[in-house]
Order: C-alpha cells, then sequence, then structure tokens
C-alpha cells in the first residue's frame, strides 16, 4: 500500500518575471491507503497545480512530495518511475488518444514500463474490462468511438499502468449524466478490485458526496480543510464563502429546516435524502 | 513554461509611438529603411542614427528590449564586416597576410555597413514593439487593399494573419497539456538521441494535429453563425484614424531624408 504524503508543498510560476504568481502555498496533508480523497476548490485555487506535483510533472518550488516516505525527486533521472505508480488522468483525457486502434493506445503506458507483451495484452484487456469497453472495440480507431466511450477509453490507459495511486482531474467534466455515473462507477470498482488510492478533483459536490472518504478543500492555494464528507459539507457557510457549494439535496434539506420541517440536514446524497423524507412523509422505503 | 512566451514582441506603452496610427508607422519604418541608406558620409549616418536614437528614446521601451533585438543579428554584421574588410580595398594597406589585405578603407567601408545594419533592425522592431499584432495586421490590410487590383484579397490574408496569431497561444497551451499528459503514461520526451526524440513527439504531434482540426471546424462554424462574408461591406469597431501627430511625425520623417540629402551635398563639397 503506497502512501502519498505532501509536506509544506508551495509553487510559483514564472518565478522571477513580472508574470511571478504563487499558484500552491505551504500545502501539506497525507493520504491514507485506498481512500478515495475528493479534492474541490473554486476555479484557479491551485487543485489542478497541486495535483500535477503528485506524481513528479511539476517540481515544488519549496517542500516535497514523499511516496512512501521517499522524496520523488531524490533521483530526477528516475522519475518516470514515480509516473508509473502515480497514474494521472487529466481533464478531457480524450484528447490525448493517438494510436490507430484503442488497443495500442491503452498500452502505450505499459509498453513505456518495458513490460514483455504477454503482460501488456493481460493489463491493456483488464483494464478495457474495468471501464467497460467490450473486446470488439480494443481493434477500432479512437475516432469511431462515442464522446463517453473515448474518455473511459483514455482512463483505461492510465489504469493499464496498475498504479497504486490514481490521480484523476475532473473526469466527468462535460459528459452527459449517464456518462458521469459511468465514470464514477468505473472508478470505484477500480478502486474496489484493485485496492489503489484514489484522488478525486471535482467541480461537483454531488460526485464527491457519492464517492469520496475524506475532502480536501482548496481555496486560493491553501487547504482550507481536510475532513470528512460529512465534516467539510457540515460548514455549508464556510464553502460558500469559498465560493463553492453544499449538494444540491443538502441545500433542500436546509432549506426544509429553515421552513420549520424537522429533518437532519447531515444528507449529501439522493438517496439519503428519500431515507430521511419518506418517514415523514408517511410512506415507507417500499412504494 | 511554454505559455509564459509572449508573441510578437510587443511591448506595452502609451508613448507617442504607440499612439501613432499603426498604418503611419509601417509607412514611417518603410521611409527610414530607405533613409537609412542615402547617407553617402559620416555625418549623414551619425544624423540617421540620431534620429533613431531620439525615436528611441521617446518610445519609452527599455534598452534591455532594444538590445535584445540586435542580438540575434550580430553574427550576421560581423559576418559582413569580416567581408568588406577584406574584399574592400583602398587607402593605406595595414596589414599584408599572404592574399589578404586589411586597408584603412576595407575598414571604414566594414564599420559603415555595420552601423546600417544596426540602424535598420532598431528600426524596423521598434514598429513591432509599439504595435500590437492586430493593429499591425489592420496596417497591412489597409496597405495592402490596392492590390485589389491584381486580384490578391488583403482583407482575407490579414484575417488569416490575424486568427494565426490569435492562435499561437491557445496550441502553445494545448501542447504543454498533452505533453503532460502522455508524460503520466510514462512517455520519455527528455533523453535518447535525435530519431528517439523525434519519435517521442508522436504522440504529441498527432492530438495537436487533431485538436487544430478540431479548432478550425469550430471557429469556421462560429464565424459563419455571425455572417461572416468576407471583407466586402465590412465595417470595423475600431477604425484606423490618422491625427496630427501622424502628420507632423511624418513631416519630420521627410525633412531628415531631405537633411541626409543635403549632408550628401555637403560631403562632397567638403571632400
Amino acid at each position: 500500500m503506497a502512501v502519498l504524503e505532501v509536506q509544506n508543498l508551495t509553487y510559483t510560476y514564472a518565478a522571477g518575471s513580472p508574470f511571478e504568481k504563487q499558484a500552491v502555498h505551504a500545502v501539506s496533508f497525507c493520504t491514507r491507503p485506498g481512500e478515495l480523497l475528493g479534492i474541490i476548490g473554486h476555479t484557479g485555487s491551485g487543485k489542478s497545480t497541486l495535483v500535477q506535483h503528485l506524481n513528479g510533472l511539476l517540481r515544488p518550488t519549496e517542500g516535497k512530495v514523499l511516496l512512501d516516505g521517499e522524496d520523488i525527486w531524490e533521483k530526477p533521472k528516475e522519475i518516470r518511475r514515480v509516473r508509473f505508480r502515480v497514474g494521472m488522468v487529466f481533464q478531457y483525457p480524450e484528447y490525448q488518444l493517438f494510436e490507430d486502434t484503442i488497443y495500442k493506445d491503452i498500452a502505450f503506458g505499459p509498453r513505456n514500463m518495458g513490460l514483455d507483451e504477454a503482460e501488456i495484452d493481460r493489463r491493456v484487456r483488464l483494464a478495457a474490462g474495468y471501464v467497460g469497453l467490450p473486446e470488439e472495440l480494443l481493434d477500432k480507431s479512437p475516432f469511431d468511438l462515442s464522446g463517453g466511450e473515448k474518455r473511459r477509453a483514455a482512463i483505461a490507459g492510465v489504469m493499464a499502468m496498475e498504479p497504486d495511486i490514481l490521480v484523476l482531474d475532473e473526469p466527468t467534466a462535460g459528459l452527459d449524466p449517464r456518462g458521469r455515473e459511468r465514470v464514477l462507477s468505473l472508478i470505484e470498482d477500480y478502486r474496489a478490485r484493485s485496492g489503489a488510492t484514489v484522488l478525486l478533483v471535482s467541480h461537483s459536490m454531488e460526485d464527491i458526496a457519492r464517492v469520496a472518504d475524506r475532502v480536501l478543500v482548496m481555496d486560493q492555494g491553501t487547504v482550507a480543510m481536510l475532513d470528512t464528507v460529512q465534516g467539510v459539507f457540515s460548514r455549508a457557510d464556510q464553502l460558500q464563502a469559498m465560493g463553492l457549494t453544499v449538494p444540491a439535496v443538502t441545500q433542500i434539506m436546509l432549506y426544509l429546516r429553515e421552513q420549520g420541517v424537522d429533518v437532519g440536514t447531515d444528507v449529501y446524497t439522493v438517496s439519503q435524502a428519500v431515507e430521511r423524507l419518506l418517514p415523514l412523509l408517511g410512506g415507507d422505503a417500499g412504494c | 513554461m511554454l505559455t509564459d512566451i509572449t508573441i510578437g514582441q510587443y511591448f506595452p506603452g502609451r508613448s507617442l509611438l504607440h499612439r501613432l496610427d499603426p498604418r503611419m508607422k509601417l509607412l514611417l519604418t518603410l521611409l527610414y529603411m530607405v533613409a537609412v541608406f542615402l547617407p553617402r558620409n559620416w555625418y549623414g549616418l551619425a544624423a540617421a542614427a540620431g534620429f533613431l536614437l531620439a525615436a528611441v528614446l521617446l518610445s519609452r521601451l527599455p534598452l534591455r528590449l532594444i538590445w535584445r533585438s540586435v542580438k540575434p543579428i550580430l553574427f550576421l554584421v560581423l559576418f559582413t564586416s569580416v567581408l568588406n574588410i577584406f574584399y574592400v580595398t583602398g587607402g593605406t594597406t595595414l596589414v599584408h597576410w599572404g592574399f589578404l589585405r586589411v586597408t584603412t578603407q576595407g575598414l571604414i567601408t566594414a564599420a559603415f555597413l555595420s552601423a546600417r545594419i544596426i540602424c535598420l533592425i532598431i528600426g524596423s522592431s521598434l514598429l513591432t514593439y509599439t504595435t500590437t499584432p492586430t493593429a499591425l495586421t489592420d496596417a497591412i490590410e489597409a496597405v495592402l487593399r490596392p492590390l485589389k487590383i491584381i486580384r490578391i484579397n488583403a482583407h482575407e490574408l490579414a484575417m488569416m494573419m490575424t486568427i494565426a496569431l490569435r492562435f499561437i497561444p491557445t496550441l502553445m497551451e494545448e501542447t504543454h497539456k498533452i505533453m503532460s499528459a502522455q508524460k503520466a503514461r510514462g512517455a520519455d520526451m527528455e533523453s535518447g538521441g535525435l530519431l528517439r526524440r523525434i519519435k517521442a513527439l508522436i504522440p504529441v504531434i498527432i492530438p495537436l494535429f487533431i485538436s487544430s482540426f478540431r479548432r478550425a471546424y469550430d471557429l469556421a462554424m462560429a464565424m459563419e453563425c455571425r455572417c461572416y462574408r468576407g471583407g466586402e461591406g465590412r465595417t470595423r469597431m475600431k477604425r484606423l484614424r490618422t491625427a496630427g501627430r501622424d502628420w507632423l511625425t511624418l513631416t519630420v520623417m521627410l525633412a531628415l531624408m531631405i537633411g541626409l540629402f543635403l549632408l550628401n551635398q555637403l560631403g562632397s563639397v567638403l571632400a
């Protein structure tokens, strides 16, 4: 089980030029093995900059990133090995597809790892299975796929490296509700089957509430909160001040409470809301 | 970072040079290029250089910017100087070494030509430093408009230039993103020989090409949705207008050229 630790990380863009900007300031946190850590924050709060440090795409201006206690920049020449262990799925990953078949594209990562053909084949098929791409699609060109399928193929390309830690930056952005649902459940699936730690950056509070164990809230380049889903979403006022919201269903509960309805407000998903509201309406979960 | 590269060389400011009509600036630059080749003696060249110095000071650009524009052509200056030193003969011979001869006339010619080239470069970079790329394309469009007679569509050329300039930063950012994504999958772009490095670029170039085409389609569609029909009958938001200062600077430039012409006469009288 790999543990990722960020110590006092600071990153400054374009240091020393008039465009200098500190994107991340003195951030520290530690992942727990096998957890799903959600990362939320307003646009420009430094989420994307932060996650790009986790696999060594950016080098901290100050501070350290430790993977199992070792500084990932100890040997800069071997940074690629860190990238195989900390998989990173970017925003709109379907734009990175470049091979003439889906199979070859998913195999790009494993091939860069220097694995033998049999192992590559095993991983490609396994990863395609994780994301629900049927065998017959593997020999197709990326251009013959739908948007959602392309997105899933690109995610499979990272999963095929079998990283211990999987980082996803807005994996559901721009997808329709069914596509979102599908991507979220495949992330949960992958985590359940591989035991990997997952970090999920998202704008959608609903997505975070549904899948995360803990939530890290970024505000103006610093960590504003790091707590359980309940711990974070119970502080609706503070979130609002940072330009964030609580899930829509929590907002409904807060409103009902305000109107004098006796409901708990620690409700973050639709199914939780159903459980709470049905008894009040005199029905039972079976109706 | 790739995104930090500024496109064109425009350096924002509010000086007289920044505020001149870009068409006039284009014309002035062309006139100055001619002016630099007018002088036949040092008085004239000094006058032309002095004029340029005044323009640089007026523009209030940092001097290191001026130096940055001269630096890349220093090699060329050096190269032509060496050729001139050895090819031009006349005056007293200073060094005689085999078939090579360095004469005073050679040295003078070399220095004269170097000064000219440097003035030329500084003069034209003043244009790009003080004019935004869009203003410059507008000016080029205006200047090329008469070419309609020979069926060259100045508007389309200018539009293409504008679009190309507009998309450079976008594509830079895109390149950066795709490179990061492929690096995250273990692409190795920093090591290996030339051939390996070229091959390592394929995973970047292909997605970049695809997205450029996608952007081109989107842009064409968006332009059509806003009823773009080419330059015919099109009005502009920012119309170029010449003001008093434009004609004043043109007068000064013409005065300089006449002055240079007179200095040539003076030179031949003195000689």
